[in-house]
């Protein structure tokens, strides 16, 4: 049986096999990532690509819930070359007016953790990301597969 | 199938007996405070003679919510410390759980999800009208969160059935899931949530919430700026993913409901980042 670890808005979980870590998200992105030699993974769900900076929570933005995330994982003893990630979220409104910021939130999220993660040199094996859809993903710690549940249909990806 | 569907929802609206029920005391306090004149004890009184909500409804007073410090044993009580708008929303709350909490089949809503999206989208229409000094109408905003989504428990079979070509309509027409459930089914969720509450007696305030959450544009004057407020703290809730189901982010966000509440880019993007702090508060209603 695994033990389901459920990862709330703005927080990372770092759990071994055979956790499984779930979240929702809608423009908020799940970054997923996996040490396949450790068979330890890590779950950061973020709201907004970056923070104002003072005293807000790491586990918000992108460009800080990154680098705690991997801070974490390192911490649980994986190494940076057995890594690697996957990305989904960040869901926009299917209607809405382009002068509100709010509209590019999923959008810039997206960006955001694509450049924190290049930066990191982690390679992202799955990005499945955008359109209007929520999803409900669950990352599994056995073998770091993902299933993603979005709009009634399930897929799931396997690449380490 | 269609066809079938749009009959069978016709049988139901026109058979309020098939459209579920709740607590008689909820319509009454509902409709008792919105008389500004209305006397305390009367509402007590109506509390109290329902034992199952007194239960409830003390319980909630002193969750770390709606608490104000001090131990409260008594409906008197509570309308005394809280105020008679607060015990209103609270029984409101005791009253709509058993038939929001649970799993909701054709969105795809775990057990729970539903209900918890409605406390989320209470809190945060509550703090956004507060924040706009819109303050003698947080109590609505709160309520009318809590149940805008009520319809759906009704529609949830239908939608089930349909979900292919719901969600065919949105694509090929380019429109919201809302207009494609009333497309293919005849009715949509906020057309079965009005029907429920009339059922329910509740005023008409609360009945333009749950008709009009996924377009205030089309909400009558006078209760154009509440139904906004609901639809925004919706919208945020929903982009936040908490409550957010099959039909994802296949809606709008109105304009008109941003300029009707005089909401900032600025302003919309905080409340956004704050997110995780009315989940916090969600969990201190219990």
């Amino acid at each position: 049986m695994h033990t389901l670890i459920n990862v709330g808005v703005a927080q990372i979980s770092v759990a071994d096999n055979p956790a499984v870590l779930r979240t929702i998200l809608g423009s908020c992105i799940g970054i997923c990532i996996y040490d396949k030699v450790k068979k330890t993974g890590g779950l950061a769900h973020i709201l907004l690509p970056t923070g104002s900076g003072n005293n807000q929570k790491p586990e918000k933005y992108a460009d800080t819930a990154i680098p705690l995330l991997l801070e974490k994982l390192d911490k649980a003893g994986c190494k940076r070359e057995n890594m690697s990630a996957k990305i989904t979220g960040g869901a926009s409104m299917f209607k809405f007016n382009s002068s509100v910021s709010l509209a590019q939130i999923g959008e810039r999220n997206i960006e955001m953790t694509i450049k924190q993660l290049e930066d990191a040199h982690i390679p992202i094996m799955v990005a499945e990301v955008g359109g209007s859809t929520g999803r409900v993903i669950d990352f599994y710690l056995e073998d770091g597969r993902l299933k993603v549940r979005s709009g009634g249909k399930e897929k799931v990806f396997y690449k380490v | 199938m269609q066809a079938q569907i749009k009959q069978r929802l016709e049988q139901i609206v026109n058979n309020i007996g098939q459209l579920p029920s709740m607590p008689d005391v909820a319509g009454r306090v509902v409709t008792m405070v919105g008389d500004p004149d209305v006397a305390f004890n009367k509402v007590s009184e109506e509390i109290s003679k329902d034992q199952a909500i007194t239960t409830n409804v003390l319980k909630l007073c002193n969750s770390a919510y709606f608490s104000r410090g001090k131990e409260i044993s008594s409906i008197e009580r509570a309308a005394v410390t809280l105020g008679l708008k607060e015990v209103k929303d609270i029984v409101v709350v005791a009253a709509t759980k058993s038939l929001l909490d649970k799993e909701i089949i054709g969105y795809d809503l775990a057990k729970g999800e539903l209900w918890k999206h409605g406390l989320a989208v209470a809190v945060l229409a509550k703090n956004i009208a507060n924040l706009k000094n819109y303050k003698d109408i947080a109590d609505i905003a709160f309520t009318g969160g809590i149940i805008h989504d009520v319809g759906k428990t009704v529609l949830a079979l239908y939608v089930q059935s349909a979900f292919k070509e719901i969600v065919e309509t949105v694509e090929q027409k380019q429109i919201t899931f809302q207009l494609a459930e009333k497309e293919i089914m005849g009715f949509d969720h906020q057309e079965i949530g009005e029907k429920i509450l009339q059922k329910w007696s509740f005023p008409h305030i609360l009945r333009d919430i749950v008709r009009y959450h996924h377009e205030p544009e089309n909400a009558p004057e006078e209760s154009k700026l509440i139904v906004s407020i609901v639809h925004i703290a919706n919208t945020i809730c929903l982009m936040g993913g908490i409550g957010i189901g099959s039909d994802g982010l296949y809606h709008q966000l109105s304009d008109e409901a941003i300029k009707a509440v005089g909401m900032k880019d600025a302003e919309l993007e905080n409340i956004y980042a704050n997110l995780p702090d009315v989940i916090d508060q969600v969990s201190a209603i219990q």
